[in-house]
């Protein structure tokens, strides 16, 4: 029997680890994680494998597992591991691995890495951009160009909040001054290279996900998804990683059409491509374009991620009706051509359950108890995935981040959301739960959103101007 | 007539008693006589408020990383004590001291409890911000956001989006919000059905780019133009709309009619509302302030000239002579509401039925007074027909009131 091992420990994990536990080549899931997270628990009790807790980061403790265990493959979920090159370590051992090299990761750990290759390969859908070493020069630009102008870390941070200073009006620049630097100063102290400040031209419009899966020789497209960034109810409040996800009808979202479809995976693909090129290897694992509709370009990068996105991975991935732990294998090893993905054609939506206190105070979110009526949500036919919960004792504790992810799929987004709904109500804490109700209720609101940046694109293609876009000030010049 | 705001800031480095003045220059349509700002910061509670319109406020130099304004007629909002500040739109049957405080200590009940229609925002000295608007969904409050870093109260949409906020929803009828640096959560306080939607606040008070009580209200108001077509076919040369409430009626019969619609006035000064102004010299020298005609699209035509309400009609009197005086041919005057007869209880600065001429006199002796050439009021059934539904509060028009509270 062939044996795999999973690496990371949220929600995104515990869909995979169930993809893989369900295969039909009857997979044994060993896990690597930083805790014991119940749902990967299961799997890998239910198919003989072994759970083994330690740091995911470390090369060191990696190599050791992998020779504890000799696994047939190996499946990183996360992208810190990435970046700190496990994968490579995967493939100094012999073992195929679904994630890319460490220069692979690039793409999603530097965002100046990654809007350079975009220009440098002319790939659509990319956006103007500066970057800046310190603060000072930085915002002497945003000065320069009051127009719009998003402001980012140019490196990954470990999902720290990153503060978009949206345009106002030119009277309120006092204010915006003052809020600029605070969250430059503070995006400053967590990027450690020299390039510390990357500001983009702002662009407004529906967020969709778009997967790619890739072997470096063919391509595989998944279903599209939302996520909703917001931590509170009605799209307010702080960024998170996600608080949920819609996917589906189909391959498409009710507001993003074939022909849009079709141009978002030809970026991410010829993305993917570019990459190979750029660091002369050849990228294996999951490329995810998260995008945007934008009036400039249509589909538009914002960034990329080189791995699933959590909790996209949990609306996509119950999905796929074929065998996605064989596909993940066929993957790693080189063999996607051989591939087929079949989806469920009805949408699914996922909502993420987190402690109060997510995502601003991580003490105040870890450490609460949480219990949920397991076998009555799954009778009511919603799936749970674990995320940031520990299994210890016979308790769940939650880590501080999001805990538990609730996913239904159902014929129309109304019946979906109702259901996860009423399975939420059966998850109680010691302490108050986030959990936004809003999170596939506004389908029409993004249906109207995307129709007003249709209008313009397709007019800026009617002309020939598609994704040209440009600012000029008195001093600064033209950008 | 009142417009309220709340500005609520998730990561304390943010100062937005800008925020504040600016949303509030957005909701001044909805009253302006007084009006005033409260932000909290690391010490405490601090405030500035003047008998002056937003726009007028001195800017004040405040910091808070939350607050709340108040523009209206009142000169108790913002209400605030060492323990909170309160705004409310509306009328209470309770001392607003004793209110305040039980609002600090179990807002629930506080709400629960209090006899009146109101909507209200309240910020504790704790930071914690609730939002109520009253059951039966007279009074408007909307929720937005502002990017990760922003919660947003406000009357109407105009509140938000002046800051760059972006508008979520509507506050149920009856819901309350509260917002506190780790969440948002709702409840619905009172359930009262049907809900009765202030007909004034929606021909009248509103912006003409909100969305309101479910309602688009350009949409409404080209509407309601259309239905006064149906109701008085009237044989005219040019369709002319009071500045600016009324040009959307206009335009919607126009549309109808094929009548062409014209500009009939420019204005002098900023948009003085002459139904609020509370002293006769005002309401006698605002609507010069207000309206010049333009002599060239008016002279030697019949004009249609249509109004949203007529409440004393002095107004609208000193408006047909300066048409006349311009060598209109003939008036029509069109008013797009139901007639006024009765005072709101609900805060609508309305006066009194004695003050009130559609209360007062016959249509014939009305004519007689406005010298139009004929006058019609937009009937009720077509208000509904318009708007699309009669979950509508027509007090003032019908004196059926749907909550006595006093």
């Amino acid at each position: 029997m062939k044996k795999v091992l999973l690496v990371g420990d949220g929600a995104r994990e515990n869909a995979l680890a169930e993809a893989l536990g369900s295969s039909e080549e009857g997979y044994v899931v060993y896990s690597l994680s930083s805790y014991r997270n119940p749902g990967i628990n299961e799997v890998v009790g239910k198919t003989g494998g072994r759970y083994f807790i330690g740091d995911i980061n470390s090369v060191e403790e990696v190599r050791r597992v992998i020779k504890e265990v000799n696994p047939d493959f190996g499946v990183i979920g996360p992208e810190d591991p990435l970046f700190h090159g496990i994968a490579d370590e995967f493939r100094k051992e012999g073992i195929p691995v679904v994630g890319p090299n460490s220069e692979g990761a690039m793409i999603e750990k530097s965002k100046v890495w990654m809007r350079e290759l975009m220009w440098k390969y002319s790939i659509p859908g990319r956006l103007r951009f500066k970057y800046f070493n310190t603060i000072e020069e930085a915002a002497k630009f945003i000065l320069e160009y009051g127009g719009s102008v998003a402001v980012k870390p140019a490196e990954q941070v470990g999902g720290k909040g990153v503060k978009v200073v949206a345009d106002i009006q030119a009277y309120l620049s006092d204010e915006k001054r003052r809020a600029i630097t605070t969250s430059v100063g503070s995006i400053a102290n967590l990027v450690k290279g020299d390039v510390k400040i990357l500001i983009e031209e702002k662009v407004d419009g529906p967020e969709y996900t778009l997967h790619v899966l890739t072997d470096g020789k063919s391509y595989l497209p998944l279903p599209l998804a939302q996520d909703n960034k917001n931590a509170y109810e009605d799209g307010i409040g702080p960024e998170t990683g996600g608080m949920g996800a819609i996917s589906g009808p189909g391959y498409l979202l009710p507001f993003i059409d074939q022909e849009e479809f079709t141009r978002s995976y030809e970026i991410v693909k010829i993305t993917a491509e570019a990459i190979e090129r750029e660091v002369k290897q050849s990228y294996i694992g999951i490329l995810s374009g998260q995008m945007m509709l934008t009036s400039i370009w249509g589909p538009t990068i914002i960034e990329y991620y080189a791995r699933f996105g959590d909790p996209e991975a949990s609306a996509i991935i119950p999905r796929i009706k074929s065998d996605f732990g064989k596909i993940l294998e066929l993957l790693a090893t080189g063999h996607l051509s051989r591939a087929k993905v079949e989806v469920d054609e009805r949408p699914s939506v996922v909502k993420a359950i987190a402690p109060l206190g997510y995502p601003l105070d991580k003490n105040k979110a870890s450490n609460h108890r949480i219990w949920l009526d397991l076998p009555k949500i799954r009778e009511m036919g919603c799936k749970v995935y674990f995320g940031s919960v520990a299994l210890e004792g016979n308790s769940l504790l939650t880590k501080g981040s999001r805990a538990v992810e609730i996913v239904a799929i159902e014929d129309d987004y109304g019946r979906a959301v109702e259901k996860v709904d009423k399975c939420f109500s059966l998850i109680s804490s010691d302490t108050k739960l986030l959990f936004r109700h809003d999170i596939g209720r506004t389908i029409d609101q993004q249906i109207e959103k995307a129709q007003i940046v249709r209008y313009s694109y397709k007019r800026r293609e009617a002309r020939g101007i598609l994704g040209i876009s440009a600012d000029w000030s008195p001093n600064g010049g033209l950008w | 007539m009142t417009g309220i705001l709340g500005v609520y800031a998730f990561d304390k480095v943010w100062n937005v008693s800008k925020f504040l003045y600016y949303g509030l220059i957005g909701l001044q349509h909805r009253g302006y006589s007084y009006s005033g700002i409260s932000t909290l910061g690391d010490r405490g509670f601090s405030k500035a408020s003047a008998s002056l319109p937003p726009e007028d406020l001195p800017l004040p130099d405040m910091k808070g990383w939350s607050g709340i304004a108040y523009t209206g007629y009142d000169k108790v909002y913002p209400y605030v004590t060492e323990e909170g500040a309160l705004v409310i739109d509306g009328v209470i049957k309770a001392d607003i001291g004793e209110f305040s405080r039980e609002l600090y200590r179990d807002p629930e009940r506080a709400i629960g409890e209090a006899e009146g229609v109101f909507s209200l925002i309240f910020l504790s000295k704790d930071g914690v911000m609730v939002g109520y608007r009253d059951e039966l969904g007279i009074k408007p409050l909307e929720i937005g956001g502002f990017g990760f870093d922003l919660a947003i109260l406000s009357s109407e949409a105009s509140g938000i989006a002046v800051v760059g906020g972006e508008l979520k929803r509507e506050i149920e009828p009856g819901e309350m919000v509260y917002i506190d640096t780790y969440s948002i959560s709702y409840k619905r306080l009172k359930d009262s059905r049907p809900h009765k939607y202030c007909s004034i606040d929606i021909l009248y008070q509103s912006r003409i780019d909100s969305h309101v009580f479910n309602l688009d209200i350009y949409d409404i108001r080209v509407k309601v133009g259309e239905q006064l077509y149906e109701e008085k076919k009237v044989d005219g040369d040019v369709v002319i709309g009071v500045p600016d409430t009324a040009i959307p009626y206009a335009i919607g019969y126009s549309r109808r009619s094929g009548i062409p619609f014209s500009l009939g006035f420019t204005r002098t000064g900023s948009t003085i509302r002459t139904m609020l102004a509370s002293d006769d010299f005002i309401k006698v020298i605002g609507v010069q302030l207000k309206l010049n005609p333009i002599k060239s699209a008016v002279r030697g035509k019949r004009v249609i000239l249509i109004d949203d309400s007529m409440v004393t009609g002095r107004t609208l009197k000193n408006t047909v002579f300066s048409l006349r005086s311009l060598g209109a041919k003939e008036v029509h005057v069109l008013i797009a509401s139901p007639k006024i007869v009765a005072r709101c209880p609900y805060g609508i600065p309305i006066p009194d039925e004695r003050e009130l001429i559609a209360s007062n006199l016959p249509d014939k002796e009305i004519l007689k007074i406005i010298d139009a050439d004929s006058i019609y009021w937009l009937s009720l059934e077509g208000l509904f027909k318009a708007i699309g539904h009669n979950y509508l509060c027509t007090g003032c028009m019908t004196k059926s009131f749907p909550k006595r509270w006093w």
